[in-house]
């Protein structure tokens, strides 16, 4: 590799990493995932459940209701002796405790309750608190009237027997194969793209005849798609690293300050395995390099955004498509759809890594799929690499498909 | 090594159905200023090109340097292209920099160098500002900065002093100049011929795709010598449309006449007396490139060219884009 190429993956890494887009949109991404998944989660726990006094009228309902109060992050403290209810409904008004429930006949009737707090309470949490006291009052009666059906509180099991040998997906990998292959398809897509708009912006600001008079054609290409893919790499990368320390290090250790932030802990199975990431990272690089070389070519037969905005429309559904059957795919990663869908290189990309990471595709189906991408890639970037070197000079009307034949056989 | 910078042979570049440069031979000694001069669609751009490998040729051969006109040589080139482009958002320092870097310029180095392009060029404080910021004619000097950053032995300058003004002109004149008596060879395009007047030692005219006439241009002005003189006078300008005079155009405040061949000089001076105009000037003038183009070309070939030395027109932006477009037809 000669230093104009580095010169040129540098120049295309640099301006790209140092713009405010490529910060904002990295340091997003985490935001946007604690956002989405954990801030719920955090915030409906983290607002302290704090102390309650029950007053159980009834005699009966405290035994059930109080350990489903503290199950829930309550501490609860009993109506008899101290404190005087009158110096807790001060600690109230004070803001040092939460507040009172009252049971009493009506609730045992119809699980009517009544609570004194301080300030009114999220629906959330009125209706926790509900569920509470009417499981609590449920499981009472029946452990009174009918303790044979007690069980059915629990909500029993559900065996399931499959007939055929189709695998089951177990959740965490559904998700991961769903999240993960619809990241893989928007930022192919966007870096893809991305290499189209500087193809374009150097022709269309003709800089590219300055660069062109000291460099190959083809060496500004490729100087071009590896610099901005290793911009894609770092974003992956710094994405990678938050959740897996958010999820490795930061969860543990969060659940271990606060126990009632326990429901957080099943986000340490979105923390993804060293062997998927290594999945990802080979599918980006086969499916960048095999979009990006296309995307290339329509970048430098274009002379506008808006020309390349028509051109680029095969390539978009070529890309389109694995995304509208990823679900089909995954619902059954082992029908013939998927199977044959996963091997074509255009949409290996994102459905083979899919079914790889339910476990669907054996290691074999995961190599051919990737070879295909490589031999696929090799032909695309020779007859893509042939287009931009006659198109990246040329202006005037846009190349048809046979004109585009012959800047194929003459470049 | 050999004498020349550039050298080319019988070359010819069609586009289709147009041939844009037709069996062109060109000589470029080290160390002289040359000057490509015809009308805009002449074929200029293109003889550029292929010159630096970035067109190749039908036929014919093009020695650059010596060699090949491959990465190897190219890289010993600074090349200003007419259509100039830039990286808009990248800083002025950045951009010059990079274009170092693409030709062998480590980074540091294209820094400094750099740096002292921009304070002679007067723009020292626009270093860190984006190329975007800069007005055109600053945006052009940044460009001669990028193109001469690696220190070429060649120089090829297409079209460089067009949307410049007067005072960039010489500030570019002078440093083309500087640059040739250090031993940079320069080739540059221009379809103004005054321009091509001041500057070059050698000249090589195009027209319609053809080579009309090349050379050393002091040779050629006397060679093409057929005694024009200028005159100004007061009274009616009738007796100028008279026998011996072959052609009379105004200039400044006076007329150019070329005289036909074995017309003595003096006959203008008798024939002024006797028309009864008050002369007030007569000299004796080695022709002009415009006049010299014209005789070799045809009025009408010259176009552009042929207009009175600093005429201007905007770029030829549309007879570019028919030679794309026929480009593999």
């Amino acid at each position: 590799m000669n230093s104009a190429i580095l010169a040129i993956i540098k120049r295309e890494y640099l301006q790209r990493v140092r713009s405010r887009w490529f910060v904002a949109a990295t340091l997003a991404g985490p935001v946007l995932f604690v956002g989405i998944a954990v801030l719920p989660i955090l915030t409906t726990g983290s607002s302290e459940p704090g102390e309650i006094m029950v007053l159980d009228g009834t005699g009966e309902l405290l035994s059930v209701v109080g350990p489903a109060l503290e199950g829930a992050g309550y501490s609860v403290t009993t109506g008899d002796g101290e404190p005087s209810l009158e110096d807790w409904i001060q600690r109230i008004h004070d803001g040092e405790v939460f507040g009172v429930l009252q049971l009493d006949s009506a609730t045992l009737a119809n699980g009517d309750a009544r609570l004194t707090v301080a300030s009114s309470l999220s629906p959330i949490r009125t209706l926790a608190l509900r569920q509470i006291v009417a499981q609590g009052t449920l499981a009472s009666r029946l452990a009174a009237e009918a303790p044979e059906t007690l069980a059915l509180l629990g909500g029993g099991t559900l065996e399931v027997d499959v007939l055929d040998e189709e695998m089951e997906v177990d959740g965490a990998d559904f998700l991961m194969a769903y999240l993960g292959a619809f990241l893989l398809y928007i930022t192919l897509l966007f870096y893809a793209v991305a290499v189209m708009r500087s193809v374009l912006e150097e022709k269309t600001s003709r800089i590219v005849e300055i660069i062109l008079s000291s460099v190959r054609p083809i060496e500004l290409m490729l100087g071009k798609i590896v610099g901005v893919g290793a911009v894609g790499l770092t974003q992956l990368g710094v994405w990678a690293a938050s959740v897996v320390i958010l999820a490795d290090i930061g969860l543990p250790r969060l659940v271990a300050a606060r126990p009632e932030l326990a429901p957080l802990a099943q986000f340490e199975s979105f923390a993804p395995g060293a062997d998927k990431l290594l999945l990802f990272l080979a599918f980006f690089f086969g499916g960048y390099f095999l979009y990006s070389s296309l995307y290339a070519a329509v970048g430098a037969m274009a002379n506008s955004d808006q020309e390349a905005q028509q051109a680029q429309a095969p390539l978009v559904v070529l890309m389109v498509v694995p995304a509208v059957i990823l679900p089909a795919v995954l619902e059954s990663p082992e029908s013939a759809l998927a199977v044959w869908t996963s091997v074509v290189p255009f949409f290996a990309p994102v459905l083979m890594f899919a079914r790889a990471v339910t476990g669907a595709a054996s290691g074999l189906e995961v190599g051919v799929a990737l070879m295909g991408i490589a031999a696929t890639t090799v032909i695309v970037a020779w007859i893509g690499g042939r287009i931009y070197r006659v198109g990246i000079l040329m202006t005037g009307k846009r190349p048809g498909v046979r004109e585009l034949w012959r800047w194929v056989r003459a470049g | 090594m050999t004498d020349l910078a550039i050298r080319l042979r019988g070359v010819t570049k069609r586009f289709g159905g147009h041939v844009a440069v037709r069996d062109l031979d060109l000589d470029v000694p080290r160390g002289t200023i040359c000057g490509i001069l015809g009308p805009n669609g002449s074929g200029k751009t293109t003889s550029i090109r292929m010159v630096l490998g970035i067109y190749v040729p039908d036929s014919g051969s093009v020695e650059l340097l010596g060699g090949e006109p491959d990465h190897a040589h190219r890289k010993r080139v600074g090349y200003l292209p007419e259509e100039r482009g830039m990286y808009r958002k990248m800083k002025v320092m950045d951009h010059l920099a990079f274009i170092g870097e693409i030709r062998g310029v480590r980074a540091a180095e294209g820094r400094r160098r750099a740096g002292e392009w921009l304070e002679r060029l007067g723009l020292s404080e626009w270093g860190d500002r984006k190329v975007e910021d800069l007005s055109k004619g600053m945006q052009q000097k940044v460009q001669f900065a990028a193109t001469v950053l690696h220190e070429p032995d060649l120089l090829i300058l297409d079209e460089p002093f067009s949307g410049l003004d007067p005072i960039n002109q010489d500030v570019l004149e002078t440093i083309v100049r500087e640059m040739n008596a250090a031993g940079v060879t320069i080739l540059f395009s221009t379809h103004l011929m005054g321009q091509a007047e001041r500057l070059c030692r050698r000249v090589c005219l195009i027209s319609r795709s053809r080579k009309v006439l090349d050379g050393n241009l002091r040779e050629i002005r006397k060679a093409e010598d057929r005694g024009d003189v200028v005159v100004e006078f007061e009274g009616d300008a009738g007796w100028l449309d008279g026998p011996g005079i072959e052609t009379a155009s105004p200039v400044d405040d006076g007329w150019h006449l070329t005289l036909h061949a074995n017309t003595p000089p003096r006959t203008v001076v008798e024939r002024a007396l006797a028309a009864g105009v008050e002369l007030r000037r007569f000299e004796r003038v080695a022709p002009r490139l415009h006049e010299i183009f014209v005789r070799h070309a045809g009025a009408d070939a010259a176009g552009d060219a042929g207009r009175p030395a600093e005429a201007r027109l905007p770029a030829e932006a549309s007879t570019k884009d028919s030679q794309g477009e026929a480009a593999l037809r």
